[in-house]
Order: structure tokens, then C-alpha cells, then sequence
């Protein structure tokens, strides 16, 4: 048969349909990957430059030192020290600092510099610690109360002169001032050095506690309700009921947990621990936690049971191991690299949580990290510097990047156990 | 001879669907008894009753009665622990469990209560000298098990269910995953068994069942057609069905 000229052209509308779907698809998948893209791009930018050890090892609230008194004592030897970009350096003292600012955006003087024998590193208390000897360290800072009197301090004969003149100084002008203030005074009265907060060492604590805590509750229970669902219910319609009421509960809105916890959980840990707990607590948190994570628990850990072979179970029981010994010596262990994988999914679920905390715990960053008292996890804490007057969207950035990080790679385990696990019985 | 199991008028549903007939039958001990019949046939789901197995699967239900020893094993009383000790079984795909082959043997006896390491030691290595396993991995007790071969997992399966010092060997198509040299190695081990142990065996290969097994049973659609000396069955069956059967024309 002759086939008509031109059988093996596609059809042009066809053609135009096919490309105008692709294209769509096209589009598409490229707006979410540039969304996906976007997100971190930004974070990394807000919050990279911000992220450092002080950053996580630093407490939030700023430390204020005891305030103290600096004499100036002749040495033989000048101070010898090359400033660096926006330094400004006080040979006499031996010490420099820079302008920076605290993260509400006040103006403060930072301690870059002191030199080996700087009378900074031997200042003396006063008040409540007069007498005793602090060295102050670089990195410390000054927000106010810095007294400082003139050379004609002390008089020719070495008694204190009653007319002397102070220097007339305030942090808000300027480390310059500073130095240069420095270079005419004999003693500095009183001086209040800082160390500066804004770090977040108290949150990552927090969110560890809330993890162990949480897994401490949810694990056994979620593992020994999977075991009775999978291995010793019987298989019927009151089973499957549970069975979708358990999915049912990963689909609840985490703040509708939130309340439970802050109406049952926050009362049910004072009473547990009366007398310790007066409002939202770590543990009350830790609670609410578990009832979020234990469906996930329930459900991966019955997959986990699911792809154990039905031949290890059957070999167990005909070698006249009972029920019992054939779970705990079969069924489960083989089927622990689930487990596993099933806790890092709910470490997941917890670093991530937040709305729910804030009902349970509540927002109170602390660095001073109880159990028995409030305190943020690192999401609450990006929910709490956003939420304040002066929002701090580094900060915030910041510790998104920690959590990105540490949730990603735990994902990349789950993949890696999974695919591990999954290939041992294939 | 005595009777290990005797079977009266049993008969087997998964839910709705009968899988047993009016089961009747003997099986004697020290004797290879073989069940053949097409897929379906039921022979598996007979061979499982004997040591209970079939109670893990949902909704099914037994009638009848089969005793063994004299016990009612169905009985409400029965303790299917003991049973399962007394009645070892043998699956068709060889299942050792994902631990050491000492593990796997010593594993029964430790379900059972057997903590002492020398007994331990002696039990493995005696059922492995039983299931002519030892010569080959005596120097590799602590090796996983799964790194056998299927032949060899065959074999230690049935170390394994020999741990238990049962009186009844239990074997659903012990040879069906395995190559040909595997299956030879089994018979031949069964062969030896039969010293010892009473064995039931379920096999598609009726070669196998004429090599090794003293009575055989014919099961078609749930029922026995016929049950009979191994050598009557396949020489002079009384059946046509089964004559059908064994030359071929069917199954």
C-alpha cells in the first residue's frame, strides 16, 4: 500500500499543543525551584556574615561586669600598636577600640586591643568589689558610665587635687573622642565594661533538651503503640480505625497542639513538679512535643515493621519462640534502622516546630536554661527576634541558617538509613 | 508402625473459601510422608495445620480434628509452643535470620530458656554435624548467615529447626529456590533424617517425591484423591486423576 506523502510529519496542531505544555511545565517547575532558590539565597546573604562562634556560644542578654576604676601608671616603655582600620589606639594606655553598635542600634565603644601590661588589664573594682582585680578583655564593650578625670588629678605633691576637672565624655561620641579623652586623663573613675549579648546559646540548649526530652517521652510510647498496632492487634476494623486516626493527627495545625499544651500540658507539669514550675516550662513544651511527633513515631516505625520479611516472623514462631520473644528479638530489632530514621524525622518535627511552643513554653528567651522554666527553641527564637520592637532580621537569618543546616543534613540521613535499610532485605 | 498424626474429617477456610475437604488421613512416624498436587491444591495449607502455623493468618478457621500423639492439637488447652518445639518446620524459601549462623541455630534454645555456653555450643554444633553443614562452616560460626548460599541457608534452616530436637520435620517445597546441586544436598540430608525424625514434605517435583518419600498423598482442589505407598502411587495409582497428575496431563 502507498502511504500518503509527508505520514511522518507530526500533526502541527499537535505540535503546537505539545510545546505550549511544556512549556508550562517548564515554567513552572523552574518558579518553584527559583522560589526554593531565592529563600536560601537570602538567608545566607541576611545571615552569614552575622554567624559566628560568639553567635551561638554567646548568651542573649548582655553580661554587665562590675564597674571599675582604671589609675594610670607611668610605665618605662610606650605601648607599641598599628591600629587597624577604624581602631583608635590610646598609647598611653595601651589599648584601642572601635565604634560598633549593640543590635537595637545604640551606639557603643568596643574593646579591640590591650596590651600585655595595660593598666586595662589590672583594673580594680569598685562598690560591692572594690579592691578586687579584673583584667578587661578584648571584645568587651562600654555602653555608658565611663568618668574620667583629668591630669590635674593629682597635685604636684601627690595628694588628690579638690579642684581637679573630669573630662567631659559620653559613649555616643565616638571612639575617637575616647582615645583621644584617654590621652589626657590620670585616672578613669569608673568605667562599666560589657560583654555583649545577642548570641543564642541559650536556644540551642533549649532546643536540645526539648529533643531529648521529647524523644525520651514519645519514642517508647510511639514505638510499643506501632508494635501493638502492627504485631499484636487484631487486624480488624477497630485497628484500621486507629490506624487513620493516627494519620489524621499529622494533619492537625501544630498551634491547635499549642493550646492543648498550654491548657493541659503547662497545668499537668506543675503538678507533676509542684512548687518548681510556675508557668510554661521546658518540660511542659517537651509534652506537647510528644504528642505532635508520636504519630509520626507510630507510623514510620510500622513501615519500618511492614518491610521486615513476614519470613523472619513465621521462622521465629515455628521454632517455638512465642509472641513476645519473636517482637523483641526479630521484629524489632531488624527493624531499628526504621526506627532510627523515624527518631531523626521527629528531631526534624521538633527544631521545626514553633507555633506550638509559643503556646507551651512560651517566648522568654533565657540564657540561664532550666527544665522546670521557660526558655525558646531556636525557631521560637527567630519567631521572638522578629517579633520584638526592633525586629532583627540578621539574627533571624542567622539562626534559619543553623536550622536549614542541621535539618537538611538530618534529612540526607534519613535518606541514607533508609536506603541502607531497605537494601539489607532486597 | 505408630502413628504420629492422625487427621479426622478436617476441613479449612480462609474466610469464606473452604481450602481443606474432609481431610482424613495417617501419617506414620520414622516415615517420609510427601504431599503432591498442583498449585492450589491445598498440600501447603495441609502441611500447616499440622504444627499450627496457619493461626497467624487472619480469619481463618479449622473444623475437624488432628491429633497428634494422641493430643488434640486444635484443643483450647494445647500449648502451641510445645507443639511447634515437638514439630519443626522447614520453609520453602530459606529464611535464616540476619544474625551469625551460631545465632541462628542457637536462637530456639535460647527462646527456650538455654543460657549455658557450652550447651549452646554442643546444640549448634551437633545440628549442624545433623544437617551436614558443619564440615562447611565450622571455621565461620560468627559469619552472617545470609552470606551462605541459598543451598547452604537451606541446610542451616533445617540445623536451625533440628536445634529444637523435634520429633517432626516440617518441609513446604524445601527445595523449590534452590539449584540443582542444593536440592540433591537436601535429599540426600533428608534421606538421613528419616533415621530419626518423621518427616512431612510438600513438593511440586514429583521426581523428588518418588525418590524420597515412602507414602505419598495426592491433593486436587482440597482434597486427597488418593494417599498411598510412594512406589502404588506412581507405578499403579487407583485414581485417574492422579495417574492424570503424575504422567502429566495436567498441573
Amino acid at each position: 500500500m502507498q502511504l500518503k506523502s509527508g505520514w511522518l510529519t507530526m500533526n502541527s496542531k499537535q505540535k503546537t499543543k505539545d510545546i505550549i505544555i511544556r512549556t508550562t511545565t517548564y515554567v513552572t517547575s523552574f518558579i518553584s525551584v527559583f522560589v526554593l532558590a531565592s529563600i536560601l539565597i537570602f538567608v545566607l546573604v541576611e545571615g552569614l556574615p552575622l554567624l559566628n562562634f560568639d553567635i551561638i556560644m554567646g548568651d542573649h542578654h548582655h553580661t554587665y561586669l562590675p564597674g571599675v576604676k582604671i589609675p594610670y601608671t607611668a610605665t618605662d616603655s610606650y605601648y607599641e600598636y598599628t591600629p587597624k582600620a577604624g581602631e583608635y589606639y590610646s598609647p598611653r594606655y595601651g589599648v584601642a577600640f572601635k565604634d560598633e553598635q549593640t543590635l537595637e542600634g545604640e551606639p557603643i565603644i568596643e574593646l579591640t586591643y590591650v596590651a600585655q601590661n595595660s593598666p586595662f588589664s589590672r583594673a580594680i573594682g569598685i562598690g560591692n568589689h572594690a579592691g578586687e582585680i579584673y583584667a578587661l578583655e578584648v571584645g568587651q564593650v562600654f555602653m555608658s558610665g565611663i568618668l574620667l578625670w583629668s591630669d590635674d588629678y593629682f597635685t604636684e605633691g601627690g595628694s588628690i587635687n579638690p579642684d581637679a576637672t573630669t573630662i567631659p565624655y559620653q559613649v555616643s561620641e565616638g571612639a575617637k573622642r575616647f582615645a583621644e579623652a584617654l590621652e589626657e586623663t590620670f585616672y578613669i573613675a569608673t568605667i562599666a565594661p560589657v560583654i555583649l549579648g545577642g548570641g543564642i546559646r541559650g536556644s540551642i540548649i533549649t532546643t536540645l533538651y526539648l529533643i531529648v526530652l521529647t524523644l525520651v517521652i514519645a519514642l517508647p510510647v510511639g514505638i510499643l503503640s506501632a508494635l501493638y498496632i502492627h504485631e499484636l492487634a487484631p487486624q480488624n476494623w477497630f485497628t484500621d480505625f486507629l490506624r487513620s486516626l493516627i494519620d489524621m493527627l499529622t494533619g492537625v495545625p501544630s498551634i491547635i497542639y499549642g493550646l492543648m499544651g498550654a491548657a493541659f500540658f503547662i497545668p499537668l507539669a506543675q503538678s507533676m513538679f509542684s512548687n518548681r514550675i510556675d508557668s510554661g516550662s521546658i518540660i511542659s513544651g517537651a509534652m506537647t512535643l510528644s504528642v505532635i511527633v508520636l504519630p509520626v513515631i507510630i507510623r514510620s516505625t510500622e513501615s519500618a515493621l511492614d518491610v521486615v520479611p513476614k519470613d523472619y516472623k513465621l521462622a521465629s514462631l515455628a521454632l517455638g519462640a512465642n509472641e513476645t520473644q519473636t517482637i523483641f528479638k526479630v521484629m524489632l530489632p531488624n527493624a531499628l534502622p526504621g526506627i532510627l530514621s523515624a527518631s531523626l524525622l521527629a528531631i526534624g518535627r521538633i527544631m521545626g516546630e514553633s507555633a506550638a511552643l509559643i503556646f507551651a513554653i512560651g517566648t522568654v528567651i533565657t540564657d540561664d536554661v532550666s527544665i522546670f522554666r521557660q526558655g525558646t527553641s531556636l525557631a521560637v527564637h527567630i519567631w521572638a527576634s522578629m517579633a520584638s520592637e526592633n525586629p532583627n532580621f540578621a539574627l533571624a537569618a542567622t539562626i534559619s541558617i543553623i536550622l536549614l543546616v542541621v535539618v537538611l543534613s538530618i534529612n540526607l540521613l534519613i535518606k541514607l538509613i533508609t536506603y541502607k535499610f531497605m537494601k539489607r532485605f532486597r | 508402625m505408630a502413628i504420629a498424626f492422625n487427621v479426622e474429617n478436617l476441613n479449612f477456610y480462609y474466610e469464606d473459601k473452604q481450602a481443606l475437604k474432609n481431610i482424613t488421613m495417617q501419617i506414620k512416624k520414622s516415615e517420609i510422608t510427601a504431599f503432591i498436587g498442583p498449585s492450589g491444591c491445598g498440600k501447603s495449607t495441609f502441611i500447616r495445620t499440622l504444627n499450627r502455623m496457619n493461626d497467624l493468618i487472619q480469619g481463618t478457621r479449622v473444623e475437624g480434628k488432628i491429633e497428634y500423639e494422641g493430643q488434640d492439637i486444635y484443643d483450647k488447652k494445647s500449648d502451641v509452643i510445645e507443639l511447634r518445639t515437638r514439630v519443626g518446620m522447614v520453609f520453602q524459601k530459606p529464611n535464616p535470620f540476619p544474625m551469625s549462623i551460631y545465632d541462628n541455630i542457637a536462637y530456639g534454645p535460647r527462646a527456650h530458656g538455654i543460657k549455658d555456653k557450652n550447651t549452646l555450643d554442643s546444640i549448634v554444633e551437633d545440628s549442624l554435624q545433623k544437617a551436614a553443614l558443619w564440615n562447611e562452616v565450622k571455621d565461620d560460626l560468627k559469619k552472617s548467615a545470609l552470606a551462605l548460599s541459598g543451598g547452604q541457608q537451606q541446610r542451616l534452616c533445617i540445623a536451625r529447626t533440628l536445634a529444637l530436637k523435634p520429633e517432626v520435620i516440617l518441609m513446604d517445597e524445601p527445595t523449590s529456590a534452590l539449584d540443582p546441586v542444593g536440592t540433591i544436598k537436601i535429599e540426600e540430608l533428608i534421606l538421613e533424617l528419616k533415621k530419626e525424625y518423621t518427616i512431612v514434605i510438600v513438593t511440586h517435583n514429583m521426581q523428588q517425591a518418588a525418590r524420597i518419600s515412602d507414602k505419598t498423598a495426592f491433593f486436587y482442589m482440597g482434597e486427597i484423591i488418593e494417599f498411598d505407598e510412594t512406589s502404588k502411587i506412581f507405578t499403579n495409582p487407583a485414581k485417574e486423576q492422579t495417574e492424570d497428575y503424575i504422567t502429566g496431563k495436567f498441573g
